[in-house]
């Protein structure tokens, strides 16, 4: 999923000064999961600006609503006359959801909620962690299903650096995994250890940001106007 | 004629294992006036969202009152309930509202002098607040 966390409230609270009418859009899915967007985050921060603003004397109009997915047009349909009838829509999207309410409502101020992580994986419940970072050419199938671009903090593919420590990482020691320790440990569990040996080219960064904003197309999905 | 307005009472979120028992055993239940008692299976029920709703709809104040944390039926729910009271005051304090309009305790289901004696302290918290009287 998309992992996010929520803006701190005096930043959202900047960010929305000055609108009469607010609406607090949570998005059910992946912010949903990682609950910093979904119906119950939206509700409580809803009515933390309510009780706020209530409290300076502040006059604001806040709704809230929650919708399936802000990644997909269809879904805007149920609060299309909400979204009409606020000045501005405080977005609990990730990045995504925000841009493309943007262009769902063009003249409409969509301002983000939350601020976008990474794509990870729930550890245990209220813990998240990185698994993967879009890099566009997958190279899970080398290293026993460790990706080394996402958790190596040096996205190295030939080995750990020197700032490998008991199996932790020198950029955080306390909190970070050392990505080359997992590899070396998972490949020995699977046998694969000599597979370590094998040099890996140069890899093509092309495919992921480095090669521009990106775009998939499925011809046999897309459907001719 | 001028409507009465009607005064709202604090909130209390009781467990029906501990809470509930004590104030229902309470010598005196005028002692409980100024609180509407809520009854829930266990305060692990008693999310964020819920407490601050409370406030919003004109409630001074909220209690959430548990079982001790080392004596819930359901293991870990007056501790989850005590994390969840504990994020609600800090959105509080965020929002510039006093934080003491929330607060969680634990009481056994004989504790019904302690019951007495919480709301009362949360009485007096309340009644310092602006705006906030009991």
């Amino acid at each position: 999923m998309i992992t996010a966390v929520q803006k701190p409230f005096a930043d959202i609270q900047a960010m929305v000064q000055g609108y009469a009418n607010l609406l607090v859009l949570g998005c059910g899915t992946c912010v949903t999961v990682c609950m910093a967007g979904g119906e119950k985050e939206t509700a409580i921060l809803a009515s933390t600006l309510r009780l706020a603003n209530r409290e300076k004397g502040v006059k604001m109009q806040v709704a809230e609503d929650t919708i399936e997915r802000q990644c997909d047009r269809e879904f805007f349909d149920t609060v299309r006359d909400k979204v009409e009838a606020a000045d501005a829509v405080l977005s609990l999207a990730c990045g995504v959801g925000v841009q493309f309410a943007s262009e769902v409502f063009p003249g409409k101020r969509v301002l983000p909620g939350l601020d976008t992580r990474f794509y990870g994986a729930t550890e245990k419940q209220g813990v998240w962690g990185t698994r993967c970072a879009g890099c566009g050419t997958c190279v899970l199938d080398r290293f026993g299903g460790v990706c080394p671009v996402a958790r190596c903090s040096k996205s190295l593919l030939n080995g750990p650096c020197g700032g490998s420590q008991k199996g932790m990482c020198e950029v955080d020691q306390k909190n970070i995994e050392c990505g080359w320790q997992l590899i070396y440990d998972r490949m020995k569990l699977l046998g694969l250890l000599d597979k370590l040996e094998e040099n890996q080219p140069i890899k093509d960064w092309r495919t992921g940001r480095d090669g521009g904003p990106r775009k998939i197309v499925r011809e046999d999905m897309v459907l001719d106007a | 004629m001028a409507k009465k307005q009607i005064e709202k009472k604090i909130v209390a979120f009781c467990c029906e294992n501990s809470a509930l028992k004590a104030a229902e055993a309470l010598s005196d239940p005028a002692t409980l006036d100024a609180v509407e008692l809520v009854r829930l299976p266990c305060t692990g029920k008693a999310e964020t969202g819920l407490l601050l709703a409370c406030l919003e709809r004109g409630h001074p104040g909220v209690l959430v009152l548990g079982c001790p944390a080392d004596n819930c039926k359901f293991l870990v729910g007056s501790t989850r309930a005590n994390k969840r009271v504990q994020s609600t005051r800090r959105l509080l304090k965020e929002a510039g509202l006093s934080e003491e309009r929330v607060r969680m305790d634990f009481v056994s289901s004989v504790d019904g002098h302690r019951l007495a004696r919480i709301v009362r302290e949360m009485r007096e918290r309340l009644n310092a607040i602006e705006g906030a009287k009991v």
